[in-house]
């Protein structure tokens, strides 16, 4: 029974479902890290599974499609930043307000461009081709899980350790934590916020974007109406569920990963479509409730004092 | 005349105003850069939305948008960010509409059960998020927006299976009966009844924060939680108070669109009508005050009727006015205004506006 359930096919279902989730959770660690709470991801990855299609349908290119991805989730992610630096507005507002903001403007643009509703397939669309890593992807078991995928996929898995090394070995990375923890202190020391937080920002929103093409153009090949559908959210709970820590966050992704994977699983075996799906939400609060003690922070940024 | 005259100036350097023209310039660009006409879709959104037909749909409209917008305005105004309206919809909306299908009796009986059915179970599942917030220390923020996902779950799976109409293809409940359906109001051509319980609400929620006790003290832990305990007001009691009318309102609201509109619980359908969404939006426009938002919801249902009409006639998808409103608040929250300022937050009383209180 146990064997049936854990076999390989599972563990490469839940890579594809991780990436997407982890791509777009680093970039809110990024964030979090320079001070900004960044709850646009959802929003952000919708807009960049959108343009990933749409890039990829005019350039018939897959490439070209995740550069689009990226420019979009870069462009939300740049309003973000001027909302709530430049602005000083709030951040919350903003990010709510971003993520309905994607929403409308996918549905609109979905039939002014491409007269479809729903759904939009496509010969044209190019999809991701998974690049098998010569010699490590026969490596049994591993191999085939991790390493015959997607170059957005290599990349996600890639940034773990480099996100590591810049954060807690780079003098950026000290001055981006820095301009987080003691904005103050940093400026002082010559270090501007604006500069950090901006980059923050927009290299959260370059990565929630090649998230979303990899859901659109990885994952399955088409865009359909908010197909982000709380992944976005998951990778909120992510960062703090992974304390903003690059080895915590690809922990907390695959944990949710492996849900979705199994939900999928157990649909194969006849458990509704209704439950299955509930699964990684289901998971990520039992894990919000087991590991509470861990962002006392958050909640006095969301409640006012 | 010079209070007029001050009124208008006031309005022209308002941050809404110009977020307002800004919304519509960029509306209008998106537009023509997409092929369309932005004057003639312009046109057909105006007359769409307040003639014939068009007032009474946006009347009809403005109910659910208001409500939603009531529902999460009261937490937003203790400074708790609830985004489970949806999900406190859907599920109280579902349970109002069991009531409705299942209970026997006669109509003026079954519609009231079923609206405090909706709202006591739309309630309930507020209280999950409220004390996780209290109790455990979850912020509110995170576990009603995930529990929104699970209300779908939930009420999908009861639709679809015990819950199933079977002589049909869709996931669906039984047709609401005659009896048990919200009755209309003999104005504009028919408009649901339940325009007056909204409207009670707007009121009462105006009396109970401008004249009362409990009004003052959800309004100063919005303003700074940590004074307001000093104060001596319960913060966590009022956290859980205002999380159930919240919760309790979203659970009318849900009753009122399957016995009032739709007649049927088809899934998804309520989720896809985005009108939690929409509330919450006019909610942080109105800056959570009754009045305001009667007004803001009024405005934003007449922008939607008339994007359906817009898409009728000048082809453009009605999903402009949903960028449309969202592009109202990015603009209001980034604090843009014509009179521009170089001390965003030494203006923070002027435009508050699309503000959480103090979050």
């Amino acid at each position: 029974m146990f064997e049936q359930i854990f076999d390989t096919a599972l563990f490469d279902s839940a890579t594809r479902a991780m990436i997407p989730i982890l791509l777009a959770a680093l970039g809110g660690m990024i964030c979090e890290r320079a001070g900004v709470f960044q709850i646009a991801l959802e929003g952000i990855m919708l807009a960049g599974a959108f343009a990933a299609v749409a890039g990829s349908y005019l350039a018939l290119s897959s490439g070209v499609g995740v550069i689009f991805g990226m420019a979009a989730g870069m462009l939300i992610a740049l309003a973000l930043a001027y909302g709530t630096v430049t602005r000083r507005g709030d951040s919350i507002v903003l990010g709510i307000a971003l993520n309905l903001l994607a929403m409308g403007l996918t549905g609109f643009l979905l039939p002014q461009l491409f007269d479809v509703r729903g759904v939009f397939q496509h010969p044209r669309i190019d999809g991701l081709d998974r690049i098998a890593i010569p010699g490590l992807s026969q490596i049994p078991w591993v191999g085939p899980v991790l390493f015959d995928n997607t170059i957005p996929t290599y990349l996600a898995l890639l940034l773990v350790p480099a996100l590591w090394v810049f954060l807690f070995r780079s003098p950026i990375g000290l001055r981006l934590r820095g301009v987080g923890e003691r904005p103050l202190a940093a400026e002082t020391l010559g270090v501007s916020p604006t500069v950090y937080k901006y980059g923050a920002v927009l290299a959260s929103g370059a990565l929630a974007g090649m998230a979303g093409a990899q859901l659109s153009l990885g994952n399955v090949v088409q865009f359909a109406e908010n197909m982000s559908s709380g992944r976005g959210w998951v990778a909120v709970v992510a960062v703090m569920l992974g304390r903003a820590h690059p080895v915590g966050v690809v922990g907390a992704c695959a944990l949710f990963a492996l849900a979705e994977a199994l939900g999928f699983r157990f649909q194969g075996n006849g458990l509704p479509v209704q439950i299955t799906d509930a699964l990684p939400f289901v998971v990520t609060l039992i894990a919000l409730v087991v590991a509470r003690k861990r962002f006392a922070r958050l909640l006095d940024l969301t409640t006012a004092g | 005349m010079d209070e007029l005259r001050s009124l208008s100036q006031r309005a022209l350097v308002s941050p809404v105003t110009f977020s307002l023209l800004f919304a519509f310039a960029l509306a209008a660009a998106i537009v023509a850069i997409t092929g369309g006409d932005p004057l003639a879709a312009g046109e057909e959104m105006f007359t769409g939305a307040v003639t014939g037909s068009g007032l009474r749909n946006t009347l009809g409209r403005a109910i659910p948008i208001i409500g939603m917008a009531l529902a999460v305005s009261i937490a937003f105004r203790s400074g708790i960010i609830n985004l489970g309206g949806e999900g406190q919809m859907v599920i109280g909306g579902l349970a109002g509409t069991i009531v409705a299908i299942y209970l026997p009796g006669p109509g003026f009986l079954i519609v009231p059960t079923a609206m405090v059915a909706g709202a006591v179970v739309g309630a309930l599942w507020a209280m999950l998020p409220a004390y996780g917030q209290t109790k455990l220390r979850l912020p509110i923020l995170i576990t009603s927006l995930l529990l929104n996902y699970v209300a779908r779950a939930i009420t999908g799976y009861l639709v679809r299976f015990p819950l199933s109409d079977v002589s049909v293809t869709l996931a669906t409940t039984r047709q609401v009966p005659e009896t048990a359906r919200m009755p209309k109001m003999p104005i504009f051509g028919g408009v649901s009844l339940s325009l007056i319980l909204v409207i009670l609400l707007v009121v009462l929620l105006w009396l109970v924060y401008t004249r009362t006790v409990v009004g003052y003290e959800t309004q100063m832990a919005g303003f700074n939680m940590r004074s307001a305990r000093y104060g001596g007001i319960d913060v966590e009691q009022r956290t859980v108070q205002v999380m159930v009318v919240g919760g309790a309102i979203g659970g009318l609201i849900g009753t009122h669109l399957i016995i009032g509109e739709a007649l049927r619980f088809i899934d998804g359908e309520l989720v896809l009508s985005g009108f939690a969404w929409t509330g919450l939006l006019v909610a942080l426009l109105a800056v959570n005050r009754p009045i305001p938002i009667f007004v803001t919801g009024l405005f934003f249902s007449g922008l939607q009727i008339g994007g359906l009409a817009m898409q009728r006639n000048a082809g453009v998808s009605w999903r402009l006015s949903q960028v449309l409103q969202a592009v109202v608040i990015v603009a209001v929250a980034c604090r843009l205004a014509i009179r521009r300022s170089d001390r965003p937050t030494a203006e923070a009383g002027e435009t508050e506006a699309a503000g959480l209180g103090e979050v």
